[in-house]
Protein backbone atom coordinates (compact mmCIF):
# COMPACT_ATOMS: atom_id res chain seq x y z
CA UNK A 1 0.00 0.00 0.00
CA UNK A 2 2.78 2.35 0.96
CA UNK A 3 4.63 1.35 -2.20
CA UNK A 4 1.55 2.23 -4.20
CA UNK A 5 1.31 5.68 -2.68
CA UNK A 6 4.97 6.27 -3.15
CA UNK A 7 4.77 5.41 -6.83
CA UNK A 8 1.84 7.76 -7.29
CA UNK A 9 3.60 10.53 -5.39
CA UNK A 10 6.82 10.06 -7.32
CA UNK A 11 5.05 10.13 -10.65
CA UNK A 12 3.19 13.31 -9.68
CA UNK A 13 6.48 14.93 -8.72
CA UNK A 14 8.08 13.75 -11.95
CA UNK A 15 5.23 15.11 -14.05
CA UNK A 16 5.41 18.42 -12.16
CA UNK A 17 9.16 18.63 -12.63
CA UNK A 18 8.85 17.97 -16.35
CA UNK A 19 6.01 20.47 -16.74
CA UNK A 20 7.76 23.14 -14.70
CA UNK A 21 11.11 22.74 -16.38
CA UNK A 22 9.39 23.04 -19.73
CA UNK A 23 7.79 26.28 -18.65
CA UNK A 24 11.09 27.65 -17.44
CA UNK A 25 12.97 26.43 -20.48
CA UNK A 26 10.49 27.96 -22.86
CA UNK A 27 10.92 31.32 -21.16
CA UNK A 28 14.59 31.67 -22.04
CA UNK A 29 15.79 32.02 -25.59
CA UNK A 30 19.23 30.74 -26.53
CA UNK A 31 22.03 33.26 -26.45
CA UNK A 32 23.26 34.43 -29.82
CA UNK A 33 26.32 36.38 -28.79
CA UNK A 34 27.00 39.71 -27.13
CA UNK A 35 23.94 41.30 -28.75
CA UNK A 36 20.68 39.38 -28.67
CA UNK A 37 18.01 41.39 -30.41
CA UNK A 38 15.09 39.03 -29.91
CA UNK A 39 12.55 41.84 -30.12
CA UNK A 40 14.07 43.10 -33.36
CA UNK A 41 14.21 46.73 -32.29
CA UNK A 42 17.90 47.56 -32.72
CA UNK A 43 19.50 49.29 -35.68
CA UNK A 44 22.57 47.85 -37.38
CA UNK A 45 24.90 50.63 -36.27
CA UNK A 46 24.14 50.24 -32.55
CA UNK A 47 24.35 46.49 -32.80
CA UNK A 48 27.78 46.72 -34.41
CA UNK A 49 28.97 49.22 -31.79
CA UNK A 50 27.87 46.98 -28.94
CA UNK A 51 29.29 43.89 -30.60
CA UNK A 52 32.71 45.55 -30.89
CA UNK A 53 32.52 46.81 -27.33
CA UNK A 54 31.60 43.34 -26.12
CA UNK A 55 34.51 41.75 -27.95
CA UNK A 56 36.91 44.36 -26.60
CA UNK A 57 35.75 43.99 -22.99
CA UNK A 58 35.94 40.24 -23.23
CA UNK A 59 39.35 40.01 -24.81
CA UNK A 60 40.98 42.78 -22.77
CA UNK A 61 39.40 42.42 -19.36
CA UNK A 62 37.54 39.14 -19.41
CA UNK A 63 34.30 40.96 -18.77
CA UNK A 64 31.24 39.57 -20.47
CA UNK A 65 28.77 42.19 -21.69
CA UNK A 66 25.47 40.84 -22.90
CA UNK A 67 22.67 42.93 -24.37
CA UNK A 68 19.23 41.48 -24.91
CA UNK A 69 15.98 42.91 -26.15
CA UNK A 70 12.80 40.94 -25.70
CA UNK A 71 9.21 41.73 -26.59
CA UNK A 72 7.91 40.74 -23.17
CA UNK A 73 9.14 39.05 -20.01
CA UNK A 74 5.66 37.86 -19.03
CA UNK A 75 4.75 36.01 -16.92
CA UNK A 76 7.86 37.08 -15.02
CA UNK A 77 8.68 40.50 -13.69
CA UNK A 78 11.44 42.13 -15.80
CA UNK A 79 13.89 42.15 -12.88
CA UNK A 80 13.20 38.54 -11.99
CA UNK A 81 13.60 37.60 -15.63
CA UNK A 82 16.91 39.44 -15.89
CA UNK A 83 18.38 37.64 -12.88
CA UNK A 84 17.18 34.27 -14.14
CA UNK A 85 18.45 34.92 -17.67
CA UNK A 86 21.82 36.08 -16.36
CA UNK A 87 22.33 32.85 -14.47
CA UNK A 88 20.86 30.73 -17.25
CA UNK A 89 23.29 32.17 -19.78
CA UNK A 90 26.20 32.44 -17.39
CA UNK A 91 27.16 35.95 -18.47
CA UNK A 92 30.81 36.73 -17.80
CA UNK A 93 33.78 34.65 -16.84
CA UNK A 94 34.22 32.18 -14.00
CA UNK A 95 34.85 35.08 -11.63
CA UNK A 96 31.30 36.31 -12.28
CA UNK A 97 32.48 39.28 -14.29
CA UNK A 98 29.38 39.76 -16.37
CA UNK A 99 26.96 42.57 -17.13
CA UNK A 100 23.53 41.97 -18.62
CA UNK A 101 21.42 44.75 -20.07
CA UNK A 102 17.87 43.69 -20.81
CA UNK A 103 15.22 45.77 -22.54
CA UNK A 104 11.65 44.53 -22.42
CA UNK A 105 9.59 46.36 -25.01
CA UNK A 106 6.05 45.59 -23.82
CA UNK A 107 6.87 46.45 -20.21
CA UNK A 108 8.87 49.51 -21.24
CA UNK A 109 11.55 48.26 -18.90
CA UNK A 110 15.30 48.46 -18.85
CA UNK A 111 17.14 46.29 -16.36
CA UNK A 112 20.89 46.25 -15.89
CA UNK A 113 22.43 43.58 -13.73
CA UNK A 114 26.09 43.10 -12.85
CA UNK A 115 27.45 39.72 -11.85
CA UNK A 116 28.80 39.19 -8.34
CA UNK A 117 32.30 40.04 -9.53
CA UNK A 118 31.37 43.50 -10.83
CA UNK A 119 29.16 44.65 -7.98
CA UNK A 120 32.06 46.51 -6.40
CA UNK A 121 32.90 48.56 -9.50
CA UNK A 122 29.29 49.03 -10.52
CA UNK A 123 27.24 49.83 -7.44
CA UNK A 124 23.50 49.98 -8.04
CA UNK A 125 23.35 53.76 -7.68
CA UNK A 126 25.88 54.19 -10.45
CA UNK A 127 24.14 51.62 -12.64
CA UNK A 128 20.90 53.57 -12.20
CA UNK A 129 22.56 56.92 -12.91
CA UNK A 130 23.90 55.63 -16.22
CA UNK A 131 20.42 54.44 -17.17
CA UNK A 132 18.98 57.86 -16.29
CA UNK A 133 21.55 59.85 -18.19
CA UNK A 134 22.50 57.67 -21.13
CA UNK A 135 19.54 55.41 -21.72
CA UNK A 136 16.24 57.04 -20.76
CA UNK A 137 16.45 60.07 -23.09
CA UNK A 138 16.82 57.71 -26.06
CA UNK A 139 14.30 55.16 -24.83
CA UNK A 140 11.65 57.86 -24.50
CA UNK A 141 12.10 58.49 -28.22
CA UNK A 142 11.90 54.73 -28.81
CA UNK A 143 15.48 54.83 -30.05
CA UNK A 144 16.41 51.65 -28.21
CA UNK A 145 19.62 50.97 -30.11
CA UNK A 146 21.19 54.35 -29.41
CA UNK A 147 20.20 54.19 -25.74
CA UNK A 148 21.61 50.73 -25.16
CA UNK A 149 24.75 51.55 -27.09
CA UNK A 150 25.35 54.75 -25.10
CA UNK A 151 24.80 52.87 -21.86
CA UNK A 152 27.12 50.06 -22.90
CA UNK A 153 29.83 52.60 -23.69
CA UNK A 154 29.35 54.33 -20.32
CA UNK A 155 29.61 51.03 -18.44
CA UNK A 156 32.67 50.03 -20.44
CA UNK A 157 34.32 53.35 -19.54
CA UNK A 158 33.53 52.86 -15.87
CA UNK A 159 34.92 49.34 -16.03
CA UNK A 160 38.04 50.74 -17.65
CA UNK A 161 38.51 52.92 -14.58
CA UNK A 162 37.00 56.20 -15.71
CA UNK A 163 34.84 58.31 -13.49
CA UNK A 164 31.21 58.62 -14.55
CA UNK A 165 29.97 62.13 -14.06
CA UNK A 166 26.54 62.26 -12.51
CA UNK A 167 24.61 65.27 -13.69
CA UNK A 168 22.67 67.05 -10.98
CA UNK A 169 19.80 67.89 -13.30
CA UNK A 170 17.88 64.93 -14.62
CA UNK A 171 16.59 64.13 -18.08
CA UNK A 172 19.68 65.63 -19.70
CA UNK A 173 17.68 68.72 -20.71
CA UNK A 174 20.73 70.91 -20.18
CA UNK A 175 22.97 68.71 -22.28
CA UNK A 176 24.55 71.64 -24.10
CA UNK A 177 25.43 73.26 -20.79
CA UNK A 178 27.15 70.13 -19.56
CA UNK A 179 29.09 69.81 -22.79
CA UNK A 180 30.07 73.45 -22.48
CA UNK A 181 31.29 72.97 -18.91
CA UNK A 182 33.22 69.88 -19.92
CA UNK A 183 34.68 71.80 -22.87
CA UNK A 184 35.80 74.64 -20.61
CA UNK A 185 37.22 72.16 -18.13
CA UNK A 186 39.14 70.39 -20.86
CA UNK A 187 40.53 73.73 -22.00
CA UNK A 188 41.59 74.55 -18.46
CA UNK A 189 43.15 71.15 -17.99
CA UNK A 190 45.02 71.43 -21.25
CA UNK A 191 46.39 74.77 -20.22
CA UNK A 192 47.56 73.40 -16.94
CA UNK A 193 48.94 70.40 -18.67
CA UNK A 194 47.83 68.15 -15.88
CA UNK A 195 45.58 65.16 -15.99
CA UNK A 196 42.35 65.12 -14.07
CA UNK A 197 39.20 63.13 -14.47
CA UNK A 198 36.75 65.45 -16.21
CA UNK A 199 34.30 67.11 -13.83
CA UNK A 200 34.35 66.31 -10.17
CA UNK A 201 32.16 63.85 -8.47
CA UNK A 202 29.54 66.57 -8.48
CA UNK A 203 29.01 67.14 -4.80
CA UNK A 204 27.98 63.75 -3.50
CA UNK A 205 28.41 62.38 -0.07
CA UNK A 206 28.03 58.72 0.60
CA UNK A 207 31.08 57.04 -0.76
CA UNK A 208 31.18 57.92 -4.42
CA UNK A 209 34.40 59.08 -5.90
CA UNK A 210 37.14 58.18 -3.53
CA UNK A 211 39.06 54.98 -3.48
CA UNK A 212 37.24 53.10 -6.18
CA UNK A 213 38.87 49.80 -6.85
CA UNK A 214 38.77 48.64 -10.39
CA UNK A 215 38.92 44.94 -10.72
CA UNK A 216 40.46 43.65 -13.83
CA UNK A 217 39.59 39.99 -14.00
CA UNK A 218 42.04 37.56 -15.44
CA UNK A 219 42.11 37.05 -19.16
CA UNK A 220 40.12 33.95 -19.90
CA UNK A 221 42.02 31.16 -21.49
CA UNK A 222 41.18 29.85 -24.88
CA UNK A 223 40.65 33.00 -26.89
CA UNK A 224 37.28 34.39 -25.93
CA UNK A 225 35.72 31.37 -24.33
CA UNK A 226 35.70 31.23 -20.56
CA UNK A 227 35.41 28.07 -18.58
CA UNK A 228 35.86 25.96 -21.65
CA UNK A 229 32.18 25.29 -21.96
CA UNK A 230 32.11 26.10 -25.63
CA UNK A 231 34.71 24.97 -28.07
CA UNK A 232 34.92 25.91 -31.70
CA UNK A 233 31.21 25.97 -32.36
CA UNK A 234 29.13 27.45 -35.10
CA UNK A 235 29.11 31.07 -34.05
CA UNK A 236 31.72 32.80 -31.94
CA UNK A 237 29.83 33.72 -28.80
CA UNK A 238 32.37 34.79 -26.22
CA UNK A 239 31.31 36.52 -23.07
CA UNK A 240 29.61 33.56 -21.45
CA UNK A 241 31.70 31.56 -19.08
CA UNK A 242 29.34 30.58 -16.31
CA UNK A 243 29.15 33.93 -14.53
CA UNK A 244 26.54 34.27 -11.82
CA UNK A 245 24.59 37.17 -10.40
CA UNK A 246 22.52 37.72 -7.34
CA UNK A 247 19.87 40.17 -8.47
CA UNK A 248 21.71 43.46 -8.03
CA UNK A 249 21.81 46.34 -10.46
CA UNK A 250 19.10 48.82 -11.27
CA UNK A 251 16.15 49.22 -13.56
CA UNK A 252 13.72 51.81 -14.87
CA UNK A 253 10.37 51.98 -16.59
CA UNK A 254 10.14 54.40 -19.43
CA UNK B 1 29.84 -25.25 4.97
CA UNK B 2 27.86 -25.22 8.12
CA UNK B 3 24.46 -23.67 8.17
CA UNK B 4 25.57 -21.24 10.86
CA UNK B 5 28.36 -19.84 8.71
CA UNK B 6 26.01 -19.17 5.81
CA UNK B 7 23.59 -17.34 8.07
CA UNK B 8 26.47 -15.31 9.45
CA UNK B 9 27.68 -14.35 5.97
CA UNK B 10 24.17 -13.39 4.91
CA UNK B 11 23.75 -11.24 8.01
CA UNK B 12 27.13 -9.64 7.40
CA UNK B 13 26.27 -8.82 3.78
CA UNK B 14 22.94 -7.33 4.80
CA UNK B 15 24.58 -5.27 7.55
CA UNK B 16 27.27 -3.96 5.20
CA UNK B 17 24.71 -3.14 2.51
CA UNK B 18 22.48 -1.35 5.01
CA UNK B 19 25.44 0.32 6.65
CA UNK B 20 26.80 1.80 3.44
CA UNK B 21 23.30 2.91 2.57
CA UNK B 22 22.94 4.60 5.93
CA UNK B 23 26.31 6.31 5.59
CA UNK B 24 25.32 7.61 2.17
CA UNK B 25 22.01 8.95 3.47
CA UNK B 26 23.68 10.45 6.49
CA UNK B 27 26.20 12.28 4.34
CA UNK B 28 23.42 13.43 2.07
CA UNK B 29 21.56 14.90 5.04
CA UNK B 30 24.67 16.63 6.32
CA UNK B 31 25.36 18.13 2.89
CA UNK B 32 21.77 19.32 2.55
CA UNK B 33 21.79 20.93 5.96
CA UNK B 34 25.03 22.69 5.14
CA UNK B 35 23.46 24.00 1.93
CA UNK B 36 20.51 25.40 3.84
CA UNK B 37 22.81 27.10 6.35
CA UNK B 38 25.03 28.46 3.60
CA UNK B 39 22.09 29.90 1.72
CA UNK B 40 20.80 31.49 4.88
CA UNK B 41 24.18 33.12 5.40
CA UNK B 42 23.77 34.66 1.94
CA UNK B 43 20.35 35.97 2.92
CA UNK B 44 21.88 37.40 6.10
CA UNK B 45 24.56 39.18 4.07
CA UNK B 46 21.93 40.96 2.05
CA UNK B 47 19.81 41.80 5.09
CA UNK B 48 22.93 43.29 6.63
CA UNK B 49 23.64 45.20 3.45
CA UNK B 50 20.19 46.74 3.55
CA UNK B 51 20.55 47.61 7.21
CA UNK B 52 23.82 49.38 6.35
CA UNK B 53 22.11 51.50 3.71
CA UNK B 54 19.41 52.77 6.02
CA UNK B 55 21.30 55.46 8.01
CA UNK B 56 22.33 57.19 4.77
CA UNK B 57 18.83 56.98 3.40
CA UNK B 58 17.28 58.33 6.59
CA UNK B 59 19.73 61.23 6.67
CA UNK B 60 18.94 62.16 3.10
CA UNK B 61 15.20 62.10 3.74
CA UNK B 62 15.73 64.09 6.96
CA UNK B 63 17.31 66.85 4.94
CA UNK B 64 13.96 67.49 3.25
CA UNK B 65 11.41 66.19 5.72
CA UNK B 66 12.89 66.77 9.15
CA UNK B 67 9.57 66.79 11.01
CA UNK B 68 8.60 63.20 10.17
CA UNK B 69 10.25 62.06 13.38
CA UNK B 70 7.89 59.19 14.09
CA UNK B 71 8.83 57.44 10.85
CA UNK B 72 12.57 57.93 11.42
CA UNK B 73 12.22 56.52 14.92
CA UNK B 74 10.28 53.52 13.61
CA UNK B 75 12.91 52.79 10.99
CA UNK B 76 15.77 53.08 13.49
CA UNK B 77 13.87 50.85 15.86
CA UNK B 78 13.14 48.18 13.26
CA UNK B 79 16.75 48.31 12.07
CA UNK B 80 18.17 47.73 15.52
CA UNK B 81 15.72 44.88 16.06
CA UNK B 82 16.98 43.25 12.87
CA UNK B 83 20.61 43.72 13.83
CA UNK B 84 19.89 42.33 17.29
CA UNK B 85 18.10 39.22 16.06
CA UNK B 86 20.14 36.05 16.28
CA UNK B 87 18.08 33.09 15.07
CA UNK B 88 16.85 32.88 11.48
CA UNK B 89 13.25 32.94 12.69
CA UNK B 90 13.84 36.13 14.68
CA UNK B 91 15.63 37.69 11.73
CA UNK B 92 12.76 36.87 9.40
CA UNK B 93 10.33 38.42 11.84
CA UNK B 94 12.46 41.55 12.35
CA UNK B 95 12.90 41.87 8.63
CA UNK B 96 9.16 42.02 8.14
CA UNK B 97 9.06 44.89 10.61
CA UNK B 98 11.80 46.71 8.73
CA UNK B 99 9.97 46.16 5.44
CA UNK B 100 6.92 48.02 6.65
CA UNK B 101 8.91 50.82 8.33
CA UNK B 102 10.93 51.35 5.15
CA UNK B 103 7.76 51.34 3.11
CA UNK B 104 6.48 54.24 5.18
CA UNK B 105 9.78 56.09 4.87
CA UNK B 106 9.68 55.82 1.08
CA UNK B 107 6.03 56.82 1.02
CA UNK B 108 7.06 60.12 2.63
CA UNK B 109 9.28 60.90 -0.30
CA UNK B 110 6.23 61.05 -2.53
CA UNK B 111 5.17 64.22 -0.75
CA UNK B 112 8.50 65.99 -1.33
CA UNK B 113 9.22 66.61 -5.01
CA UNK B 114 12.62 68.10 -4.23
CA UNK B 115 13.61 64.99 -2.34
CA UNK B 116 12.46 62.80 -5.21
CA UNK B 117 14.66 64.80 -7.58
CA UNK B 118 17.71 64.70 -5.31
CA UNK B 119 20.40 62.70 -7.11
CA UNK B 120 21.88 61.18 -4.00
CA UNK B 121 18.40 60.11 -2.93
CA UNK B 122 17.89 58.47 -6.32
CA UNK B 123 21.20 56.65 -5.99
CA UNK B 124 20.29 55.44 -2.52
CA UNK B 125 16.92 54.28 -3.78
CA UNK B 126 18.71 52.36 -6.51
CA UNK B 127 20.97 50.76 -3.94
CA UNK B 128 17.96 49.91 -1.81
CA UNK B 129 16.00 48.48 -4.72
CA UNK B 130 19.05 46.49 -5.83
CA UNK B 131 19.52 45.14 -2.33
CA UNK B 132 15.88 44.15 -2.12
CA UNK B 133 16.20 42.33 -5.40
CA UNK B 134 19.27 40.59 -4.03
CA UNK B 135 17.33 39.63 -0.92
CA UNK B 136 14.58 38.27 -3.15
CA UNK B 137 17.09 36.22 -5.15
CA UNK B 138 18.81 34.83 -2.07
CA UNK B 139 15.44 34.19 -0.45
CA UNK B 140 14.41 32.14 -3.46
CA UNK B 141 17.65 30.14 -3.36
CA UNK B 142 17.29 29.63 0.38
CA UNK B 143 13.70 28.45 0.05
CA UNK B 144 14.69 26.01 -2.68
CA UNK B 145 17.28 24.46 -0.39
CA UNK B 146 14.78 24.34 2.46
CA UNK B 147 12.31 22.60 0.21
CA UNK B 148 14.88 19.98 -0.74
CA UNK B 149 15.73 19.51 2.93
CA UNK B 150 12.12 19.22 4.05
CA UNK B 151 11.28 16.79 1.27
CA UNK B 152 14.30 14.62 1.94
CA UNK B 153 13.83 14.26 5.66
CA UNK B 154 10.19 13.28 5.18
CA UNK B 155 10.87 10.66 2.56
CA UNK B 156 11.34 7.02 3.34
CA UNK B 157 13.84 5.82 4.43
CA UNK B 158 15.68 9.06 5.20
CA UNK B 159 12.88 10.03 7.58
CA UNK B 160 13.98 7.23 9.94
CA UNK B 161 17.54 8.50 9.96
CA UNK B 162 16.44 12.12 10.33
CA UNK B 163 14.29 11.00 13.26
CA UNK B 164 17.26 9.36 14.94
CA UNK B 165 19.40 12.45 14.29
CA UNK B 166 16.61 14.63 15.64
CA UNK B 167 16.37 16.77 12.51
CA UNK B 168 13.25 18.84 11.96
CA UNK B 169 11.73 20.51 8.89
CA UNK B 170 13.03 24.07 8.50
CA UNK B 171 10.81 27.11 8.01
CA UNK B 172 10.63 28.93 4.69
CA UNK B 173 11.53 32.60 4.48
CA UNK B 174 8.24 34.11 3.39
CA UNK B 175 8.29 37.52 1.77
CA UNK B 176 6.07 40.04 3.44
CA UNK B 177 3.64 41.62 1.05
CA UNK B 178 5.26 45.05 1.22
CA UNK B 179 8.66 43.63 0.40
CA UNK B 180 7.37 42.18 -2.83
CA UNK B 181 6.75 45.67 -4.07
CA UNK B 182 10.30 46.69 -4.73
CA UNK B 183 10.46 50.49 -4.70
CA UNK B 184 10.55 51.76 -8.23
CA UNK B 185 12.40 54.84 -9.23
CA UNK B 186 9.69 56.35 -11.37
CA UNK B 187 9.54 59.12 -13.90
Amino acid sequence: MRMHKKIIRTSIVLVLVVVMSNVVMAAFPDKQGFVNDFANVLDQKSKAEMQLLGEKLWSEQGIGLAVATISTTAPMDPKEYTTALFNEWGVGGPDDSGLLMLLAVAEGAIEVEPGYGLEGVLPDGLVGAVIDQEGIPHFKKKDYGAGLSAMALAYANILAGEEFEIVEEREGSSGWFVSFVIFVLILMLMRRGRRYPPGGSGGFGGGGGSGRTVIVPRMPRGGGFGGGSFGGGSRPSGGFGGGRSGGGGAGRRF
Amino acid sequence: MKKGTIVLIVILVVVIALGSGVVGRYNQLVALEETVDGRWAQVENQLQRRADLIPNLVNTVKGYASHEEQVFADVADARSRLLGATTPEAQMEANRGLDSALGRLLAISEAYPQLKADTSFIRLQDELAGTENRIATERMRFNESVQTWNTTIRQFPTNLLAGIMGRQPKPFFEASSSAQEVPQVGF
